[in-house]
C-alpha cells in the first residue's frame, strides 16, 4: 500500500465513522446494532494506518499473502454481522406476532364492551 | 363445559358464511370465533353483516399465528375445549360433537380427526399421502406414539393443550410440530376416524413449489421439538 491508498482508506473510514455517529445522533440507527459496524471501521482504520500490521498478522496466522487474510477477515466479519441480523429479525418477528395477536384480542374485547354498554343504555 | 371453534380465515369470503351456518346447525353447543388474518377480500365485512364473532388481525400472521390467536382467546375466556375448523369447508362440523365427547371420555389432551383410520372420504393426493406417512413415521420415531394423520387440521384440544398452544405454537405448517410438542410432554393424544371433503373455496396453504420447504421445515421442527427447552412462559 502506498501513501495515496492509505489516505484514501483512512478517509473512507473517517467518513463512515461520521455517518455512523450522525445516524445514531439522529436516532436513525440504534447504538446497539451499530457497535459491530464501529468495530469494523476501527479495524479498517488501524490496518489502513499501519499496513505493516497485515503482513505481521498474516505471517503469524500462516497465510502467505496478507491481502488474502484481509479478504478472509472481511468475509468472517460480514458473516457475524449478517448472523446477528438474523437473530434480531427472529426476535422482531416473535414480538410482532405477539403484538398483532394482542391488538386483535383487545379490539374484540373493546367491541364487546361497547356492545354491552350500548345494550345497557338502550334498556 | 365451554367449547370453542376457532375458524382461521384468510380470503375465505366464498365459504366463510356457509362454514359458520353449518357449524350452527351441526354443533350448536359450541361457541365459535373467526380469526380474520388480515384478509384482502371482505371476509371481515361478511362476518360483521352476519353477526359472526370475529377477531381482526391488523397484520397477516399466517395460519399458525392466526390459530394461536384463537387459542389465546380460548385461554383468556376460560374455555375447556378448543377445536380448529378451517374456513374452506374441508372440515365437516358433523364430527365435532363426537370429538368433544371422545376427548372428555378419554381424558385426552388432544384429539385428532384422522382421514386414514378408516380411509373414507377425501384422501388427498398420492404424493401428499406419502408425505403424511413419512411424518407419521418420524413422529413415531421420536415419541414412540403412532399418529395416523399428523397433518390433520381438525383437532380438538383440552384445557392443558389450549394453554400450551397459547404460548407455544409454530408459525407455519403447525400441525405435525404441535402434535409432537404435546406428545413430548407425555400428554395423551387420541385419534378418531373422520371424513374430510375437498375444499370448497380458497387454495391450500401448501403449493407444489412450497412442498420441499414444507418437508424440510417440518422435519427440522419435529427434531428440534425434541431438544427444545420448556418455554418459561406460564401455561
Amino acid at each position: 500500500m502506498n501513501i495515496r491508498t492509505q489516505i484514501m482508506v483512512a478517509a473512507i473510514a473517517v467518513i463512515a465513522l461520521a455517518v455512523l455517529i450522525y445516524m445514531i445522533h439522529g436516532n436513525m440507527l440504534k447504538l446497539k446494532y451499530a457497535l459491530t459496524w464501529f468495530l469494523l471501521v476501527a479495524g479498517v482504520l488501524v490496518f489502513g494506518c499501519f499496513p505493516s500490521l497485515t503482513s505481521v498478522l498474516a505471517g503469524f496466522l500462516g497465510i502467505e499473502t496478507p491481502v488474502n487474510m484481509l479478504f478472509f477477515a472481511g468475509f468472517c466479519f460480514s458473516l457475524i454481522i449478517i448472523f446477528s441480523l438474523t437473530v434480531v429479525v427472529s426476535r422482531l418477528s416473535v414480538s410482532q406476532k405477539k403484538l398483532t395477536q394482542e391488538i386483535g384480542l383487545l379490539k374484540k374485547e373493546l367491541e364487546e364492551v361497547k356492545k354491552e354498554r350500548h345494550e345497557e343504555t338502550s334498556k | 363445559m365451554k367449547k370453542l371453534i376457532i375458524i382461521p380465515a384468510y380470503n375465505e369470503s366464498a365459504s366463510i358464511v356457509k362454514t359458520v351456518e353449518e357449524i350452527k346447525k351441526q354443533a350448536p353447543e359450541f361457541d365459535y370465533i373467526v380469526i380474520n388474518d388480515c384478509s384482502t377480500d371482505d371476509t371481515g365485512k361478511l362476518c360483521r353483516i352476519h353477526e359472526i364473532p370475529v377477531i381482526d388481525l391488523p397484520m397477516n400472521l399466517g395460519i399458525g399465528g392466526a390459530v394461536q390467536t384463537g387459542y389465546r382467546y380460548a385461554r383468556k375466556k376460560g374455555y375447556d375445549m378448543a377445536v380448529q375448523v378451517d374456513g374452506d369447508g374441508q372440515h365437516d362440523p358433523f364430527f365435532l360433537r363426537q370429538m368433544a365427547r371422545e376427548l372428555e371420555k378419554e381424558g385426552a389432551d388432544l384429539l385428532i380427526g384422522s382421514r386414514f383410520l378408516e380411509k373414507k372420504g377425501f384422501q388427498s393426493s398420492v404424493l401428499r399421502r406419502v408425505g403424511i406417512r413419512y411424518f407419521s413415521w418420524l413422529i413415531r420415531l421420536v415419541t414412540g406414539k403412532k399418529i395416523t394423520d399428523p397433518t390433520s387440521g381438525l383437532r380438538i384440544a383440552g384445557k392443558r393443550a389450549i394453554a400450551l398452544f397459547a404460548v407455544h405454537y409454530p408459525e407455519d405448517y403447525p400441525e405435525p410440530e404441535s402434535v409432537t410438542a404435546v406428545l413430548r410432554r407425555g400428554w395423551k393424544v387420541k385419534e378418531i376416524p373422520v371424513i374430510m371433503r375437498e375444499r370448497s373455496g380458497g387454495v391450500s396453504s401448501i403449493s407444489a413449489k412450497q412442498s420441499v420447504y414444507y418437508m424440510v421445515k417440518v422435519t427440522m421442527a419435529i427434531l428440534m421439538e425434541c431438544i427444545r427447552k420448556e418455554e418459561k412462559d406460564e401455561y
